[in-house]
């Protein structure tokens, strides 16, 4: 049996706890947003291993269309070890025993315009999960990367998958979290940590889970709450009529006003200098290069200096 | 296909009048404020990373949110409809006109764009081939690489939101390639023109035939 193995009643009860929270002066409408997020983890498959999960959730993606049938939005996967990881450009990705590692798989019903905030929903919801159960202070940096004390916890990555016979679109958003596992390739020393070293001790990697989808869960609501307000004529329910999402995210990251190494991939082609001025409407990074310009991406990787 | 007649009047009639007439049209609905006048001459985005933004041409405000449009191409302001000063627009109006001085290098793509299939970016992101044909690109050089339809050529990079782009055209070699990682590309754009690989001697003619002529001439 896996290690890690969470169960859909438990993620929805954890979810629930969300509408007991007081942790906002922003008023908005849990409910509502508990609703429209109640499909994440409403399948959950736990392995012991598995070569990528994202691969895999495209293999039962592609079984349950052949068999004239849908997989469920929200179906999550997760395995104890991952052996055939992989990042983003030729990265690998470290995924032992220990960690929380899988995908989500979304059917993608969002307009356009809010695509791009997937990315940026994960992140939140793990960064408030490593907050709330290790008290730790973690912090966001664009686009979605989890620091502690300057180094990673943890990193998503979501792909788009268009199933080959109906041509339905999937956003498959793969997590890796380093919760219990506690050595890193060399050239990850320095760079990445985990809760574990962070606590000096073990974490229920059950329980750690359970809550990181259930907060998963009330993002990806929010996303579609927020979605229904736009296009209801309502605005958005942040502050200062600000997307609700872009609030939350605002208010963990450690981001605005840091000078920062920007590049498409920074770790082999940084691009140029700048200071992060804020994040504009859709989630891009407004940046003010040395020279005095200003630009704003959507795309790329920052690293913090200094 | 470009045969020897049409080609000689297609290169006759860029040594005549050696510009592209690039037409501005509103991006979106609102009401125009031109900032931009006839004859003044504009420039495109500049700077390393494109972080200067072009000269202003006009401010389309909607609902008070104001949007500053500004040259994506050099050139001269050839002509505005002044008419839409201050009215309200709907999206894809034309509002002005920009001549633009061709180059060499621009020749020979205008008339290849005739020649090659030319693959657009589905949606205003930026690019990157897919690991197996940057490796064969790597290898070989990009004409050499053939793909074929319903290959994945690119990966379409939006905010860590990674999408697999499939070719769809003819199969062909990769023979121009419009863009460079971590540089925007905005929809509809080329990313890449391919021909059929019996097509590449005709190709080889028009350029050198363009580089010839106009080296001649100017």
């Amino acid at each position: 049996m896996a290690e890690n193995h969470p169960n859909p009643r438990a993620v929805l009860q954890q979810l629930r706890r969300e509408l007991l929270r007081q942790d906002t002066p922003v008023q908005y409408n849990k409910e509502e947003i508990v609703r429209y997020g109640a499909f994440v983890g409403s399948a959950i498959e736990c392995h012991e291993q598995l070569p990528r999960a994202m691969d895999y959730a495209r293999g039962k993606i592609d079984i349950c269309a052949g068999n004239g049938r849908a997989i469920s939005s929200g179906s999550v996967f997760l395995a104890d070890e991952m052996s055939l990881c992989r990042g983003r450009f030729r990265r690998t990705w470290h995924a032992p025993r220990g960690g929380v590692w899988g995908c989500m798989v979304f059917a993608n019903t969002l307009l356009p315009q809010w695509r791009s905030f997937i990315p940026l929903t994960a992140g939140v919801a793990c960064c408030q999960a490593v907050r709330e159960i290790c008290e730790v202070p973690s912090h966001l940096r664009w686009v979605n990367d989890v620091l502690v004390g300057g180094r990673k916890v943890a990193g998503f990555l979501v792909e788009s998958y268009t199933e080959t016979r109906h041509g339905e679109e999937f956003a498959l958003v793969g997590f890796g979290i380093n919760v219990n596992n506690s050595s890193f390739p060399v050239e990850l020393e320095g760079t990445a940590i985990s809760l574990t070293q962070i606590l000096g001790k073990n974490i229920d990697l059950t329980e750690f889970t359970t809550i990181f989808l259930a907060k998963l869960a009330f993002n990806f609501g929010i996303l579609l709450h927020e979605e229904a307000r736009d296009l209801r004529g309502d605005g958005f329910s942040g502050g200062q009529g600000r997307h609700l999402l872009l609030d939350r995210w605002l208010d963990l990251s450690d981001t605005l006003g840091k000078r920062v190494l920007y590049g498409f991939d920074v770790m082999t082609a940084p691009q140029y200098q700048a200071e992060v001025m804020g994040l504009d409407p859709s989630g891009g990074l407004i940046l003010r290069l040395v020279d005095g310009s200003v630009k704003t991406e959507h795309s790329g990787e920052i690293r913090y200096l200094g | 296909m470009s045969n020897e007649l049409d080609f000689d009047e297609l290169l006759s009639k860029y040594k005549s009048d050696p510009f592209a007439y690039v037409d501005i049209f509103s991006v979106h609905t609102g009401r125009v404020s031109f900032k931009a006048a006839v004859g003044q001459e504009v420039a495109s985005a500049s700077g390393e990373w494109q972080q200067i933004p072009g000269t202003a041409l006009y401010e389309i405000n909607r609902e008070r949110n104001p949007r500053l449009v500004n040259a994506q191409v050099n050139g001269i302001v050839a002509n505005i409809n002044t008419e839409l000063e201050g009215q309200f627009v709907e999206a894809g109006v034309q509002l002005m006109t920009i001549k633009h001085p061709l180059k060499k290098k621009e020749i020979i793509e205008i008339i290849l764009k005739d020649v090659l299939f030319l693959f657009p970016a589905p949606e205003s992101a930026k690019y990157f081939f897919a690991m197996d044909i940057q490796s064969r690109i790597d290898k070989k050089g990009a004409r050499a690489v053939t793909i074929e339809p319903g290959e994945e050529i690119f990966t379409m990079s939006l905010m860590k939101r990674d999408t697999p782009v499939y070719y769809k055209g003819e199969r062909g070699v990769i023979h121009s390639v419009y863009f460079k990682p971590g540089l925007s590309v905005g929809q509809g754009e080329p990313l890449l023109g391919v021909c059929a690989p019996e097509k590449l001697p005709l190709i080889q003619k028009i350029i050198t035939r363009v580089k010839a002529e106009w080296d001649t001439e100017h």
